[in-house]
């Protein structure tokens, strides 16, 4: 004889009760809902979303190795609060939407505590919208737009680059003064080409001077012969280019060829170091910016570069340069804010990161740096720098012309752009 | 007149550029037309021709010691002749190699002969990056073709003329040859009926690997000159194979002077959109293909097939 079980009203009640206060522990209501690695022996997993494919590969790659060798330190120094550092990287493909997917893989399945890199700003928004969703905190470590700690800021994005109107504020006033005042704008037709043209259309307009043309140059382009004519149609006294990677390097064969770039003047925004590096230097025509050079001649830069060499003896390129540099000064000061912190809460490492103040010394830069907390972007040192026609050694490529401090060319639009998140509406968690 | 004087010099880049263009889709179209076969791995085949003249035009002098040093000595217009010559014979044989892979695909599905080419083309690209590495690479050229002149008020770079005029006279020898001697006739009776050619007595197994490696060699060719303008990098083959896969296409399968045309208008088209509306530029090659394929399925020279009414 078989026992009768039944569902009592009660019961279901009870039942359904027992699992609501579960779940409501385990998922908020004070969206406290990730505690992936409470436990110290546990390694601290921190995500790389960095292009191996597509126009920035290279440049991903000397990201990745500047990451790799920051993490390498804090590991040989037992760690962060006792726990090993672990890495995974995912090849974010310089798009966008393969971005979105690299993030949202490394947060909710590989659980990824921090995420560290980019080098397109268009994949950088797209990774940072999905770690706001999880409050993972995201490193933005190469990409340049304005928009990325304007706009774009979130609470859990730090922007460690120095963007376009920084690079803009630095260069347009001193070239207009000595080229001329009829620019032409060529404009690579994504998110950090459009937004560092219009940073340098608007500084051209402050000091008086004129567009007389602006050509978009898709992603992508490998012939620049017909840009290049219109250009010289136009007769500008100075050509300001925003355009990157791949394209930056076929356009300045091209135009080297045809000797243009001692024919008119060039500012080109930013000039990331993997895309010249070992190119002949009449590739390296016109003035550009940068955050970080090997021959600063300041004090721990040789022994910076020694310790690259160090750890990457195969590497084609033999010194580091600043997309290397920016990679590993942003992967040291998250792992220290860790250890300030005495916590990996991603709250708690976010305000450490807000109030971040570090020596020139320590940046190896010529000026204190210090990271605004309002658009989440490090104010640092930029530099100005041409061609080195003179150096006897050949990786001493650039010659630096001048060095601006952060104050002077901090980008007051991204101040009055960004919106950080308030903290109440990022989700916490302990990584 | 001045708005015609300011279109012409686009104008004349424009077919410059299409010549170039009909140069790098010449050794896909040979394939696709006599072996039915989309090779995906053309662009690799592309990027490792280039990648070889770089590294017979300048080695690295560690690697052969005094040798070495000897060979740097020769003047750099020769060393280009030797890899312009050398360099498309060493992807003739990769080619070979390429082709070998192929026999178990063919009469099967379509579909593994692109994988197998997709494949191909991944480990080529990867092997690049392993042996150069991953950074951007710069093939000299001879001072002769080198530098700019000034035509009116423009400046022009010498070495787009020559690389287009190298490309008029591979088009124009690769013509000779497929219509002026006995082996092109065999390639082309190749492309109209195999089985029909195998019936002949000729070596249809033969015939194959030598058209594969003859469209390698060609698609090196495409690279080397190529390289002084896109510049060298391991993922340059891709670059290359959209826009040769969407002439040839437009074009029409098998036809050499459809692939010639083709490639001619869509330098024009490119040229001109590149000018005028730069942003739709890259895009523009594509309109192109979509407005002919509309009106004409088979491409500008396509052959109507017998099934057709």
């Amino acid at each position: 004889m078989s026992k009768k079980t039944s569902v009592t009203r009660r019961s279901a009640l009870k039942a359904l009760g027992g699992v609501s206060l579960g779940g409501a522990a385990f998922y908020g209501p004070w969206k406290h809902n990730r505690v992936y690695a409470a436990a110290s022996d546990k390694p601290l997993k921190i995500g790389i979303t960095s292009d191996a494919s597509g126009q920035y590969a290279n440049s991903g790659a000397s990201d990745r190795r500047g990451m790799h060798m920051a993490i390498e330190e804090f590991n040989a120094k037992g760690g962060i609060n006792g726990r090993k550092i672990e890495t995974i990287h995912i090849d974010t493909e310089t798009t966008p939407a393969t971005g979105s997917r690299a993030a949202e893989r490394l947060i909710s399945r590989e659980e990824c505590g921090f995420l560290i890199g980019a080098v397109s700003s268009g994949v950088a928004n797209a990774i940072s919208q999905v770690a706001q969703k999880y409050g993972c905190v995201y490193l933005n470590t190469n990409s340049s737009s304005p928009t990325e700690s304007g706009e774009n800021a979130h609470r859990v994005k730090f922007v460690w680059d120095g963007n376009g109107n920084n690079f803009a504020q630095a260069a347009v006033n001193n070239a207009m003064t000595a080229y001329g005042k009829d620019w032409l704008l060529l404009t690579n037709d994504y998110v950090w080409g459009h937004n560092t043209s219009a940073a340098t259309r608007k500084l051209v307009d402050k000091y008086g001077g004129s567009i007389v043309d602006e050509i978009l140059v898709p992603q992508g382009t490998r012939d620049f012969s017909s840009i290049l004519l219109k250009v010289q149609q136009a007769k500008p006294s100075v050509v300001a280019a925003a355009v990157g990677g791949d394209d930056q390097k076929a356009m300045r064969q091209q135009v080297a060829q045809l000797g243009l770039g001692e024919n008119m003047a060039w500012i080109n925004n930013q000039q990331d170091w993997p895309d010249v590096y070992g190119l002949p230097l009449e590739n390296l025509f016109g003035v550009f910016g940068t955050t970080w050079y090997y021959k600063l001649g300041l004090p721990g830069v040789s022994e910076f570069v020694a310790r690259y060499q160090a750890m990457y003896p195969e590497t084609a390129m033999q010194v580091p340069g600043n997309v290397f540099y920016n990679g590993y000064m942003a992967t040291r000061e998250l792992l220290s804010a860790c250890e300030r912190a005495g916590s990996t809460n991603n709250i708690k490492v976010i305000k450490e990161l807000e109030q971040l103040k570090v020596s020139a010394e320590d940046r190896m830069q010529h000026h204190d740096a210090w990271m605004n907390p309002n658009t989440h972007q490090m104010q640092q040192t930029i530099y100005l720098a041409t061609a080195n026609h003179g150096a006897e050694d050949k990786d001493d490529m650039f010659k630096i012309l001048s060095n601006s401090s952060p104050e002077a060319v901090q980008d007051k639009t991204a101040d009055a752009a960004a919106n950080l998140e308030p903290y109440e509406a990022t989700p916490s968690y302990e990584a | 007149m001045d708005a015609l004087l300011n279109l012409l010099p686009h104008i004349i880049n424009g077919i410059s550029l299409g010549l170039l263009f009909a140069l790098i889709a010449l050794g896909f179209m040979l394939i696709v037309g006599v072996m039915e076969l989309i090779n995906l791995a053309h662009g690799s085949l592309f990027a490792l021709g280039a990648y070889a003249a770089m590294l017979i035009i300048s080695p690295d002098p560690a690697w052969f010691g005094p040798l070495g040093q000897w060979y740097l000595g020769l003047p750099l217009t020769l060393r280009y002749i030797v890899g312009i010559a050398l360099a498309p014979a060493l992807v003739a044989i990769v080619g070979f190699g390429l082709e070998f892979c192929m026999r178990r695909t063919y009469g099967k599905d379509p579909l593994y002969g692109l994988l197998l080419t997709f494949g191909a083309a991944m480990v080529l690209e990867e092997s690049i990056r392993l042996f150069w590495g991953s950074g951007e690479q710069v093939m000299p050229v001879p001072q002769a073709v080198s530098g700019a002149f000034l035509f009116g008020d423009l400046i022009y770079s010498r070495y787009r003329f020559f690389a287009a005029g190298f490309a008029v006279a591979v088009i124009l020898l690769v013509w000779l040859f497929l219509e002026r001697t006995p082996y092109g006739a065999i390639i082309k009776a190749g492309a109209h009926d195999s089985e029909m050619v195998r019936a002949l007595g000729i070596n249809l197994t033969r015939l194959r690997l030598y058209v594969f490696g003859f469209g390698a060699s060609l698609a090196a060719i495409a690279g080397i000159v190529m390289t002084p303008i896109w510049g060298l990098r391991p993922h340059v083959g891709v670059d290359a194979v959209v826009p040769a896969f969407l002439i040839i296409v437009l074009g029409g399968v098998g036809s050499f002077w459809g692939a010639v045309i083709a490639g001619v208008l869509v330098g024009l088209v490119v040229g001109l959109t590149g000018a005028y509306a730069s942003e739709w530029s890259l895009l523009s090659m594509y309109l192109l293909l979509i407005a002919v394929v509309t009106f004409r399925a088979r491409g500008l020279f396509g052959k109507k097939s017998m099934l057709e009414a």
